[in-house]
């Protein structure tokens, strides 16, 4: 990196590219470091509960060295198998648990960095509470690679819960609001919630014009049974004729519903991202599905009830229609949901669209602490949200 | 016009102090004494805050925030005079949204009463410093404070969605964590002042638990109460809260509030879980099975809310009661892996031994974070010298147990020098970036944070 910002040559950064489909396009050509080598457990004091890996490390990887000893790290996002720590945090994911667990940001007590320069600058510790100056850790997470490369991070974890359940069930569209307002409200909140409508294959390999509800509870054998049994409730008074429940292999049903927030068709998709509150979801659907139809092309979605997400695929019936029409949906949709983001996408056509949504207020603030980490603008230039 | 009389053009003079018998309290905070500050303003609103930054700007002067002067390492004092901005004018809950479990709140709101205040729709806000009664929800988010409840619920950043900042120009702008972008809300929270002044939070609130159950467990000493912390910990039990006192503490806060601890104790071990009902039994069982693998000498569960309430306001008051026990006391702010708490301990058993100096345990055992209480008289300077060095000592210890300087007070003025203990001058540089960019010329509360001489290297020519 030394050599490269002498040279001023443009660096782009890659963990395992799950994210690829993130981001603006490229400002100049560059060259590309790949952290996938990084991924080593540095160290792991499972008693003290803080571990510190190679942020080339898988999610996978770094969740199976944990569940030796029954903990983990609540990071949940799409292909955990080819995945980074760096790169899920450098993304800035957000995912499904955070209402019930925090934000991963939560979780990292300290971080290596290798800056533009070429400085290896450290951040926070190996313990759980540090206030010893700038929380540096938080402005690298999300920073999309634009401040430095992550290359290693230190997280405190958490015990695994004893007993993990998956409910799922295909929701006819009368009941869909009840249901999924009555899962919302449960007394024994879920660790996750999602309405699917479309993501054919997605929960369980089977296709359908309903749209199906997953409800993911994790906790002790009696909470468990509690929530089974109000779930079950919800659902019946909804008018939900059947739930079916999964414990083995409860987990790898929450990680297809992962993976179903990035998975895109062919060259003819986008996926977008739409955070709010769950009380406007209602109101993000319509927008979307209204859109959609304005522009000729299909709308799939994958809300996530407990903490207001909305992602939603979009498509045409081959990539010639798709890139005709996207833009036009990209403006609409921004119209009425101006922060929606993209995530997904194999289509050239992605880097034409507004992938970041409405600029931050802080803006200018943001490009000044760009430039004081990377003055000459080689790191990811062009990638980040007001072309950063 | 001089500085005074354009504040008081600004503000109005109400809310501008310029007498010296005025000035003289702020030079102190909980900690220390600095200079008194050539003024004080108590602004009442965001744009009041601003105006007063632009004057102060303007004459040169520093610019100090203050909450409730509460912080333990002199963050709040003004190290080189300057204009002290104080929230007491602007201490309301601006906005509650029951729904959306968030609420804005100005900077000068005090901690507790913002649970209390919202205590009829069941939420309440997580974060609860020993000093809630008193310190604020600015100079928590200044210092990003802990609490016995950061075990389970986390420190004040991970509560934190946004906040409003004036800068150090006089310019107001606003961050939130849903903002596409860097996370300037979680660089803002624990800068000390030293960014931004804050002039408005957006704060996560959290339901109230369906049930909460508070058991004492008692020991021999503390070593075997921060044995079974570490115990319950490694076997993947995370209470919401875990508090160890020691005798000298415990005899000290039965003193002053008869709270019901036992004062024939070593130590004792307080414990809180909050959560479902159906686990509550399962839970009791389990952590009281390894407090008596560890030795414990009695268990007691709290039978009632003000029995609950008691334990907890001893607990909370202790700092406060060891005035009782000592003239003065320096109370550190270490942080150790919890496995390595038990040599923590035994090394502030040691130094405060060698140094000839008592000394006091109460901390949050569960996070490893130690707040040795090191008790003196501050007109022998004798003494002073053997709590500095026996302070040192155990800093130097618990670094080298793999620790870190401060788990929640801060640095301020106080650990600045201590901070090279733990980063290098690359780490500080890192941080010196942040700071060139919100505050290039150092007006916003100097010589805290960083140590003399460092962080200033990356000042830009001509500012």
């Amino acid at each position: 990196m030394r050599q490269a910002h002498e040279q001023g040559d443009a660096l782009f950064i890659e963990g395992g590219g799950t994210l690829r489909g993130m981001g603006a396009a490229p400002s100049r050509a560059g060259r590309t470091v790949c952290t996938t080598a990084l991924r080593k457990v540095h160290s792991y004091s499972f008693a003290d509960l803080t571990v510190s890996v190679g942020a080339g490390i898988t999610l996978r990887a770094l969740r199976l060295a944990l569940a030796e000893h029954g903990q983990f790290v609540p990071l949940d996002a799409p292909r955990a198998q080819h995945a980074t720590v760096g790169g899920t945090l450098a993304a800035g994911w957000l995912g499904p648990r955070r209402h019930f667990y925090g934000r991963a940001r939560d979780y990292v007590i300290g971080t290596q960095i290798v800056l533009a320069d070429g400085t290896l600058a450290n951040a926070g510790g190996m313990v759980v509470k540090n206030v010893t100056g700038y929380d540096m850790s938080k402005l690298y997470v999300g920073s999309f690679g634009t401040l430095g490369v992550l290359t290693s991070v230190n997280f405190k974890v958490l015990p695994a819960s004893p007993c993990t359940r998956v409910f799922i069930a295909s929701l006819p569209e009368h009941s869909r609001l009840r249901a999924t307002d009555a899962i919302a409200r449960l007394s024994v909140t879920p660790s996750a919630a999602f309405w699917v409508h479309g993501f054919r294959k997605v929960v369980d390999g089977e296709d359908g014009p309903d749209g199906r509800i997953f409800v993911l509870h994790e906790g002790s054998a009696a909470l468990i049974a509690r929530a089974s049994r109000d779930v079950r409730t919800a659902l019946g008074r909804a008018g939900v004729p059947e739930t079916q429940i999964i414990d083995t292999g409860a987990s790898s049903s929450f990680d297809r519903v992962l993976d179903a927030c990035t998975a895109v068709i062919g060259q003819r998709s986008v996926t977008y991202r739409m955070n709010g509150s769950p009380d406007e979801l209602e109101a993000r659907l319509r927008s979307v599905y209204t859109a959609a139809h304005k522009s000729e092309l299909a709308a799939e979605s994958l809300v996530d009830l407990m903490n207001g997400d909305l992602f939603a695929r979009i498509s045409g019936k081959d990539a010639h229609a798709f890139s005709e029409r996207i833009e036009s949906f990209d403006d609409l949709l921004h119209a009425g949901a101006p922060r929606a983001v993209v995530v997904a996408s194999d289509s050239p056509i992605r880097t034409a669209l507004n992938v970041w949504g409405e600029p931050p207020v802080a803006l200018e603030r943001m490009r000044a602490v760009k430039a004081a980490f990377d003055p000459q603008g080689t790191l990811n230039p062009g990638r980040f949200v007001g072309g950063i | 016009m001089n500085m005074h009389e354009r504040l008081i053009e600004a503000l109005g003079a109400d809310a501008v102090k310029t007498e010296p018998e005025d000035l003289a309290v702020y030079a102190f905070d909980a900690y220390s004494q600095a200079l008194p500050p050539s003024a004080v303003v108590l602004p009442a609103s965001t744009q009041q805050i601003a105006a007063a930054v632009k004057v102060a700007s303007d004459c040169g002067e520093p610019i100090v925030p203050r909450g409730a002067g509460t912080g333990l390492c002199g963050g709040a004092v003004p190290a080189k005079g300057g204009v002290v901005i104080s929230f007491a004018r602007m201490n309301r809950l601006l906005h509650l949204d029951v729904k959306n479990k968030r609420a804005r709140v100005q900077p000068g709101l005090v901690n507790l009463e913002l649970s209390q205040q919202i205590r009829s729709t069941d939420l309440f806000y997580a974060p609860d410093p020993s000093s809630q009664k008193v310190s604020t929800i600015g100079g928590n988010c200044a210092t990003n404070a802990g609490g016995p409840h950061c075990l389970s619920y986390g420190t004040t950043v991970n509560h934190v969605l946004g906040l409003e900042i004036v800068d150090a120009r006089g310019e107001v702008f606003t961050t939130s964590i849903d903002d596409a972008g860097y996370d300037l809300t979680g660089v803002l929270v624990g800068s000390e002042g030293t960014l931004g002044i804050i002039s408005a939070i957006d704060v996560r609130l959290m339901h109230l638990p369906e049930a909460v159950r508070v058991w004492l467990a008692a020991f021999g000493d503390v070593e075997a109460a921060s044995e079974t912390v570490s115990a319950i910990i490694g076997a993947g039990i995370i209470p919401t809260a875990l508090e160890i006192m020691d005798d000298v503490i415990v005899a000290a806060v039965e003193a002053a509030y008869g709270a019901g601890y036992p004062t024939d104790a070593g130590a004792v071990l307080l414990i809180e879980h909050a959560g479902f009902a159906d686990d509550m039994d399962e839970r009791e069982y389990a952590i009281r099975q390894i407090a008596q693998d560890h030795g414990a000498l009695s268990w007691r569960a709290a039978q009632t809310q003000a029995e609950c309430d008691a334990l907890w306001a001893g607990r909370k008051g202790a700092a406060g009661a060891t005035g009782r026990i000592a003239p003065n006391y320096y109370i550190q702010d270490v942080c150790v892996p919890r496995s390595k708490l038990p040599t923590a301990l035994h090394s502030v058993t040691q130094s405060a031994r060698q140094h000839g100096i008592r000394v006091g345990n109460v901390f949050h055992a569960g996070d490893g974070n130690l707040h040795p209480l090191l008790m003196y008289d501050k007109r022998d300077r004798r003494q002073v010298a053997a709590v500095i060095g026996a302070g040192n000592e155990i800093l130097q210890s618990c670094i080298e147990l793999g620790g870190t300087i401060s788990g929640e007070h801060g640095i301020g003025f106080e650990k600045r020098d201590n901070l090279l203990l733990v980063f290098s001058t690359d780490d500080l540089a890192a941080m010196g970036k942040v700071r060139d960019v919100f505050d290039p010329r150092r007006v916003l509360n100097p010589e805290k944070i960083f140590p003399a001489g460092v962080g200033c290297t990356e000042v830009k020519g001509g500012e």
